[in-house]
């Protein structure tokens, strides 16, 4: 798995690849698509310009936030909403993957159907 | 605590809500478990967290029983905070040997409230101001850390973290202004305080 957060560091329009290595999700004549879950795209000419997406469009579309930074171009996409919504209301633990200090991946699901003690600290 | 615990199908995970890998290592001694760098703050995100440290605890079922605890788990920070660790450690062996949490379910699905937009543009500044700042444009970078902070301004995990980035001391006079701002602030966080209330 990858995060479901991105940076976009050339702006918000993107590729279809990119859509897909980035954002995760793929553009179908159904909708927005990833695995077997479709978004239906209420206004396709404001996703799709010019054979570009605009990625600030995918995120309003799937509940993610996002920023853009004018100055730099670089474009920020968080997680969707829901993800937050459901361990805070429902008590779902989200899944994440990130690098230990020496770069090799662990996911919280490497160690499913263990109780996990997960503890946020920092140096500063 | 991961040592006495293994037998009991128990796994400990370090999150460093940290871009500073060689500080990181530095703690982490001995330490067994998997401890894991978390730059653009993915799990402050997706767990509504706006301050270290943070404890979750997640049961078999990847059921959250204890959201965002602000348990330290350990007394290297006692002389500071004067919270024993002690009794933090006995709630956590109460779950996991007799699996007994601290919260019931109800109080856990309210324990914690959730992020505003403006907290969350503030993750995503912050993200857009690492990056820029790795790219050398460190004007880019204090625009967006500005505007983070101006998003969150008590929210430590982007106020504080941010303090060594921007070549501030965390640990200096910065820090204690941050401090007299967030508890004239109320104290406000998303989260679960260190000392039971019960």
């Amino acid at each position: 798995m990858q995060n479901d957060v991105a940076l976009l560091g050339d702006g918000p329009m993107i590729s279809v690849q990119a859509l897909h290595d980035d954002l995760g999700w793929e553009l179908k004549p159904e909708g927005l698509c990833r695995d077997d879950v479709c978004v239906l795209i209420p206004d396709r000419a404001a996703l799709e310009v010019g054979g570009q997406i605009d990625a600030m469009a995918v995120a309003a579309l799937l509940d993610r936030p996002a920023v853009l930074d004018q100055a730099s171009g670089v474009a920020a996409i968080g997680a969707q909403r829901s993800v937050r919504k459901r361990a805070l209301d429902d008590l779902q633990a989200p899944d994440f993957v990130l690098p230990d200090l020496d770069g090799t991946a662990h996911a919280l699901s490497d160690h499913r159907s263990k109780k996990r003690l997960l503890v946020a600290f920092s140096s500063w | 605590m991961q040592d006495e615990l293994a037998d009991h199908n128990f796994q400990v995970i370090a999150v460093a809500i940290d871009e500073n890998t060689e500080a990181v290592r530095g703690f982490m001694n001995g330490i067994t478990y998997p401890v894991l760098m978390d730059v653009d703050h993915v799990l402050t995100e997706l767990y509504a967290i706006s301050n270290v440290p943070a404890v979750v605890m997640i049961d078999e079922h990847d059921t959250i029983v204890q959201p965002n605890w602000n348990a330290y788990a350990t007394d290297t920070f006692k002389h500071y905070t004067g919270i024993d660790s002690g009794e933090q450690l006995d709630i956590i062996r109460q779950w996991v040997i007799n699996d007994t949490p601290m919260m019931s379910v109800d109080e856990a699905k309210t324990a914690v409230g959730d992020l505003s937009a403006e907290e969350e543009q503030a993750r995503l500044h912050f993200r857009i101001a690492n990056h820029l700042r790795g790219t050398g444009d460190h004007d880019g970078a204090a625009r967006n850390f500005d505007r983070a902070s101006a998003l969150a301004p008590h929210d430590w995990t982007i106020r504080r973290a941010m303090m060594p980035l921007r070549g501030e001391d965390p640990f200096g006079d910065e820090f204690f202004a941050l401090a007299a701002e967030y508890n004239e602030a109320g104290r406000p966080f998303h989260g679960v305080a260190a000392r039971s209330t019960k």
